[in-house]
């Protein structure tokens, strides 16, 4: 069941060879990046509102929990219905945490990263038993299971109402602060993740995506690799939900919904499926157009559903993947067209 | 336990059980013969509940109202077949995504058009009273839905195993390309394979109407219990979804009688299980509708 993205992947590699033909463009690109950057760092200051801090926090968040989807579907070939699990136990982990003990923050979310990871073991060792479209549909029956169980077990988890009144740690009950962590968070996982896919245990993620006969054959235990795939996602999905339930102050029993997984599909396959910058773009582009959108529709999220099926149906690659392969096309004409003139590759 | 109680609760299962199967047909036929899991399938069983109860309230016929669901159902199966899925054949995970995106706009067009409230769907006049069975009083709307699920049952069994286009079906369920290099047109099929499971889900809906109400919600929440229902009684086999929801109908009756807490956990408790031990269901075996 491969996802695509490889040839996204593809095109990367291609892009690299360009940079000597292509230089210009790659200034241009880092300059543009270092521009972004600077705005990122300097955006509390000169937001007109805190409304507007406060929604970029939640593109953060969401692109880690995008990210997160990612590197199951994308990279590793996996899809999920029941992500929406570990970002709501996530949340109600660092709640529960947080409300009854007097742990520092860090040792809240090591236990985030503790109880996501003994999930996502448990989950996936049940559930990787079965493929494609059943593994599809188990994990969706397990996130509905928590879902069912975590309102039934009101005397913990306070039922339908969740959980009111997470206080915020330290000096993150500062929204300004707060942008900063949640920036910070995401850069950290961003480049965790990068480190994570262009390591063997990446390159391995990836060949299953492609074949993943072919890399049984070759000698990989697919079973061992899909289980670290869910295990790094899990822990940074359950990350991203601790986060998010830190900065509503608030964990409900919505965040472990069948609509919480879709949001994640949605801003990962508007942004471009196995790319990583893609789930983040397609988490702003989400958050932004729907904020944009809501002032002036009521049932906006109805465009928010026709661009995802727009983008399943004529960009499969997702807004990053789409870019990058128009870049490697063009290059790829440009390289032809070098040779042509060097004289290079027209001795046949 | 008095008899007059199991013999009520066991009623009530198999009305469970039958909306379960009319929303369970439509995906197990679709999934058997096109290997695609229509995530929009409770849509249009929304679709048919909102379509009838403004049929109904328009001209007072409940007749009409199921006649009108259906069609409506039908016509957005085929429309989503045509427009949507088809152009992703050999594409089995895009079109499982597409099949989401379609549902969120399904969901939220229906919003636009009626609004999030619950709408309270009136029962027909001639099925409003209630009977003694034993002491035990029970709605004959209940006796009506168990009674237009079975009609429907054979109608659907009898289609497939006794007539040209049904036995086309069932050939294409088992092998697709086989049957397309004998000379019939596959695709034509699956447009029809996607209408007829709309139909039967959105006579679903309609029917579901007076017996749950009409709200938005009502499509995600009936399909997650007719998923579990295809994956115990094995993807794409039509029997197995017959058999498989009068057993979840019938099972989460009683748990929710004696432990309520219990009744949605089991079913999914239940599914996990069926797919672990026989990941293919229990009618599954081979691929055969």
């Amino acid at each position: 069941m491969s996802v695509g993205g490889g040839k996204a992947a593809g095109g990367n590699a291609v892009g690299e060879n360009a940079a000597a033909t292509n230089g210009g463009r790659k200034r241009v690109l880092v300059m543009l990046l270092a521009v972004g950057c600077v705005a990122l760092l300097v955006f509390p200051f000169v937001s007109p509102s805190l409304f507007y801090v406060s929604l970029l926090i939640e593109v953060f968040i969401f692109g880690v929990y995008a990210m997160s989807y990612d590197l199951l579907m994308g990279y590793t070939g996996i899809v999920s219905f029941g992500q929406a699990l570990f970002f709501g136990t996530g949340a109600y982990t660092a709640g529960l945490l947080l409300i009854h003990t007097r742990l520092p923050f860090v040792a809240v979310l090591v236990a985030v990263i503790g109880v996501s990871a003994i999930l996502a073991a448990i989950i996936g060792v049940l559930s990787l038993r079965v493929k494609g479209v059943y593994f599809t549909m188990v994990t969706l029956a397990f996130a509905e299971l928590f879902h069912v169980v975590v309102q039934k077990l009101d005397k913990i988890t306070g039922g339908a109402d969740g959980l009111p009144g997470v206080p915020s740690p330290g000096i993150l009950g500062n929204r300004t602060y707060f942008y900063y962590f949640a920036l910070g968070f995401a850069v950290a996982v961003f480049l965790a993740v990068r480190r994570i896919v262009a390591s063997p245990t990446g390159k391995v993620f990836m060949a299953i995506r492609e074949n993943e006969t072919r890399a049984e054959m070759i000698g990989y235990n697919v079973f061992v690799y899909k289980l670290i795939a869910m295990m790094v996602s899990g822990v940074m999905a359950g990350l991203a939900g601790a986060v998010y339930g830190v900065f509503l102050n608030y964990a409900y029993p919505n965040l472990l919904s069948a609509d919480t997984t879709i949001s994640a599909l949605l801003m990962t396959i508007i942004g471009g499926v196995g790319t990583l910058y893609g789930p983040i773009l397609g988490a702003g582009v989400v958050r932004v157009l729907g904020f944009v959108l809501s002032s002036y529709f009521e049932r906006w999220v109805i465009f928010i559903g026709l661009i995802y099926v727009v983008i399943v149906m004529f960009l499969p690659y997702g807004i990053v993947g789409t870019w990058r392969d128009r870049v490697a096309r063009r290059v790829r004409a440009g390289l032809r067209l070098d040779a042509r003139g060097t004289g290079i590759g027209a001795g046949h | 336990m008095s008899f007059s109680l199991i013999l009520s609760l066991l009623l009530q299962g198999l009305t469970v059980g039958m909306l379960l199967f009319l929303i369970a047909s439509g995906l197990a036929l679709i999934f058997g013969l096109m290997g695609v899991l229509n995530f929009a399938h409770g849509s249009i069983f929304m679709w048919g509940a909102y379509v009838g109860l403004a049929v109904y309230t328009a001209t007072g016929s409940f007749v009409l109202a199921l006649l009108a669901g259906a069609a409506a159902g039908a016509a957005i199966g085929a429309l989503m077949e045509y427009l949507a899925i088809r152009p992703l054949y050999g594409r089995p995970i895009y079109q499982v995504l597409l099949t989401l995106g379609l549902m969120k706009v399904l969901d939220e067009l229906v919003k636009v058009f009626w609004g999030p409230v619950v709408y309270s769907f009136p029962k027909p006049e001639f099925l409003s009273k209630s009977i003694l069975i034993g002491d035990a009083i029970f709605p004959v709307y209940r006796l009506f839905m168990i009674g237009l699920g079975a009609a429907l049952l054979a109608v659907v069994y009898l289609f497939l195993t006794r007539t040209r286009l049904g036995i086309i079906v069932r050939a294409g369920v088992e092998d697709s390309e086989m049957v397309q290099a004998l000379g019939i047109n596959v695709r034509r099929i699956f447009t029809f394979v996607f209408a007829l499971g709309g139909a039967l889900a959105a006579l679903g809906g309609v029917a579901a109407g007076p017996f749950i109400g009409v709200y938005p919600q009502m499509g995600l929440e009936n399909q997650l219990g007719a998923f579990i229902v295809v994956v115990i009684g094995g993807i794409g086999s039509f029997a197995g979804s017959a058999v498989g929801s009068l057993l979840v109908g019938i099972a989460q009756v009683f748990v929710s009688y004696f432990f309520p807490q219990g009744a949605m956990a089991l079913n999914f408790a239940l599914m996990a299980l069926v797919l672990l031990l026989k990941p293919e269901g229990l009618f599954g075996g081979g691929k055969r509708a």
